[in-house]
């Protein structure tokens, strides 16, 4: 795609995977998300997809996206670099980070069946959080560099109380990339 | 075989006689009809020794160092020893789902003994892995907010050096005195609680004098200052009813031989709720939920578990049978020789571990004289180094009394006729070493040994 279309497509593609839509990016539901025009996003990954597709057809329809605030957050790569990020409420961070291409892997794509999408909140930020479920804590258990704020990007999700805060990525996860080598985006 | 076995027991041989007879004597059926040695009859104390080259073994009075296989624990390992070799993280194959299937069983097994979820339990290579991985483990993770660890000075060794190399690391350590019974005072436990204190370690039951601590209280002191009680529980699993969340128990260690399982396996749990995390020090593909990577052992694996179900399963029996001989022996030397003291409290001791100070005798002395009995002084762990104990010491024995300890181990094998064998001998090599001793011609002619001023050379 030229450079003009880049912008969209990256937009496009994490929304395309989760509609599971047909391979032209023209169609009615993807068109709507090109516009910004985003549905609630559950935490439990197996009913996003029925629930997209009901909701990104009807979201022309409600107002709640449009009422729905944009939270400013820092994302700290392991070598220093920071990146800030803008992102509606009720978008989970792995998300965030690949919309600002942040170097943050989501190997499962938010299944939450790895613990690529690692990534370290502040103290304050982790404690009022509710605490991770079980399936969630047993795949940070496997996580590189895991500390006590730690929990799984994908599992988190924006809100107005984030505004401003700022997002540690670890040094490596459980992938193996001691040669430098970084993971294509999916 | 069977029956010169018999023969060398005496008709009242019991069916526990005959296994531990076969477990002694099995590997020397190809000799004993070869050579023709004349047979001991052990309900008579021996006047002269075995000679060393024989190939008969002493009674094993050492349960707390280790203890035999149960035959039937080597019954359920023979298969993965044999043809189901598969690795269980082999995700592709049936050799690998089958052994999966057997390590999983294991685990549940072992959850069971102790009243645990099976994914809380981990495979480690023993006790002393599992003490390294829980209490380094823990500590280095919380580093940032938590620097203090409580411990005892009565734990196993493996735990005191863990503590005494994150003390290198710039850990504060508190070790807690105990009683004169060897029980720690949860009046100081509560007091040296602070609001940085990551971790306490105190040891369930004790391998040197088998004190029983009070882990439901200090259980309970633990989680309502939410600090991770980590126990050892090598002597306990399997001899003594544990449930981890009766105790409030956030990790405990299990070796694998003290169950009468293989020797080079033991386990790690590690509470899920609320999570316990720690750092592991074995790294590499993530395996046991990324605490202890490596490949699961899963013959030595199948055998603990095994173990473990079988301890579940025959825990009353095995204790009474051991309460039963261990009353016999305590009160068959009480009875018959003077001046012994028991170290440990009475009403806090697991009936197994039975260990005695004799006055004016040396220990080891008393050790090399019961030549066809194998004990301890002391605790395995120190049989190397002149160290006297340091459980005894905390204890607040004098070290002569430290000196003169001797350590009797009763397991589930150990037979009455044993124990009778063995308070013979007590008897008669206690009264001929006292007889030798100065320090005993003194204390009869009345003099007080503790006011004798020794010329130091």
């Amino acid at each position: 795609m030229s450079a003009v279309f880049t912008r969209s497509a990256a937009l496009i593609r994490p929304q395309l995977q989760r509609l599971r839509s047909p391979h032209s990016p023209f169609s009615p539901a993807s068109l709507l998300a090109v516009f910004g025009v985003q549905s609630l996003r559950l935490p439990c990954a197996s009913s996003r997809l029925s629930h997209h597709r009901q909701t990104a057809a009807a979201a022309a329809f409600t107002t709640s996206a449009i009422r729905a605030k944009n939270v400013t957050v820092t994302f700290i790569e392991p070598d220093g670099n920071e990146v800030k990020a803008t992102g509606e409420e009720g978008t989970n961070l792995m998300e965030l980070a690949h919309e600002n291409d942040v170097d943050l892997e989501g190997a499962c794509e938010g299944a939450c069946a790895c613990s690529t999408c690692h990534v370290i909140l502040p103290d304050s930020i982790y404690d009022s959080l509710p605490e991770p479920s079980d399936e969630e804590n047993d795949m940070l258990d496997l996580a590189f560099g895991l500390t006590d704020t730690s929990r799984l990007g994908c599992q988190v999700l924006l809100s107005p109380e984030m505004e401003g805060m700022r997002i540690k990525l670890p040094s490596a996860t459980r992938n193996f990339y001691v040669d430098g080598a970084k993971p294509s985006h999916h | 075989m069977f029956s010169r076995s018999l023969r060398v027991l005496g008709a009242r041989a019991n069916r526990r006689a005959l296994s531990a007879c076969y477990l002694r004597t099995r590997c020397l059926s190809t000799t004993l009809n070869s050579q023709a040695e004349p047979v001991t009859n052990h309900n008579v104390p021996v006047g002269e020794s075995i000679p060393a080259q024989s190939s008969v073994m002493p009674i094993y009075l050492d349960a707390q160092a280790t203890t035999p296989l149960d035959p039937r624990v080597l019954d359920a390992m023979m298969p993965y020893m044999t043809e189901n070799y598969g690795n269980p993280h082999s995700r592709t194959h049936k050799y690998g789902w089958e052994t999966e299937k057997a390590v999983d069983i294991a685990r549940e097994q072992i959850a069971n003994l102790i009243g645990a979820h099976p994914k809380e339990i981990i495979f480690t290579s023993g006790a002393t892995e599992s003490n390294n991985t829980s209490i380094k483990g823990v500590a280095r993770f919380y580093k940032g907010k938590k620097n203090h660890i409580i411990t005892s000075q009565t734990e196993h060794k493996c735990i005191l050096d863990s503590c005494r190399v994150l003390q290198e690391e710039g850990f504060e350590v508190t070790y807690l005195p105990v009683n004169k019974g060897g029980i720690i005072d949860l009046n100081e436990l509560k007091a040296a609680i602070r609001p940085t204190t990551a971790l306490v370690s105190i040891m369930a039951v004790n391998n040197e004098i088998g004190v029983i601590q009070d882990l439901k209280e200090i259980g309970k002191i633990c989680h309502e200052n939410r600090v991770f009680f980590h126990t050892d529980g090598a002597q306990a699993a399997g001899k003594i009813p544990l449930n981890v969340n009766d105790m409030n128990i956030d990790l405990m260690s299990i070796s694998g031989h003290k169950l009468y399982g293989p020797k080079g396996v033991g386990a790690l749990y590690v509470r899920r709720r609320p999570r316990v995390r720690l750092e592991p020090i074995i790294t590499g593909g993530g395996q046991e939920r990324g605490i202890r990577s490596g490949t699961v052992p899963s013959s030595l694996v199948v055998g603990m578990g095994a173990a473990a179900a079988l301890s579940a399963r025959e825990l009353d029996y095995d204790y009474q049978h051991i309460s039963k001989l261990s009353r016999r022996l305590v009160d068959g030397i009480q009875s018959r020789v003077s001046h012994v003291v028991r170290n440990g409290d009475p009403n806090h001791i697991y009936p197994g571990c039975v260990n005695l100070s004799f006055s004016f005798v040396e220990g080891e002395s008393l050790l090399m004289a019961l030549k066809n009995v194998a004990l301890s002084s002391g605790s395995a762990c120190t049989s190397a180094s002149l160290e006297p104990s340091y459980v005894l010491r905390a204890l607040g024995a004098e070290d002569d009394m430290a000196h003169s300890s001797i350590r009797f181990g009763l397991g589930r094998f150990t037979t009455e006729s044993e124990v009778d064998y063995v308070v013979d001998n007590v008897q008669a090599h206690v009264n001929r070493l006292r007889d030798m001793s100065p320090l005993w011609e003194m204390h009869q002619e009345g003099i007080d040994i503790k006011s004798i001023q020794w010329s130091q050379h």
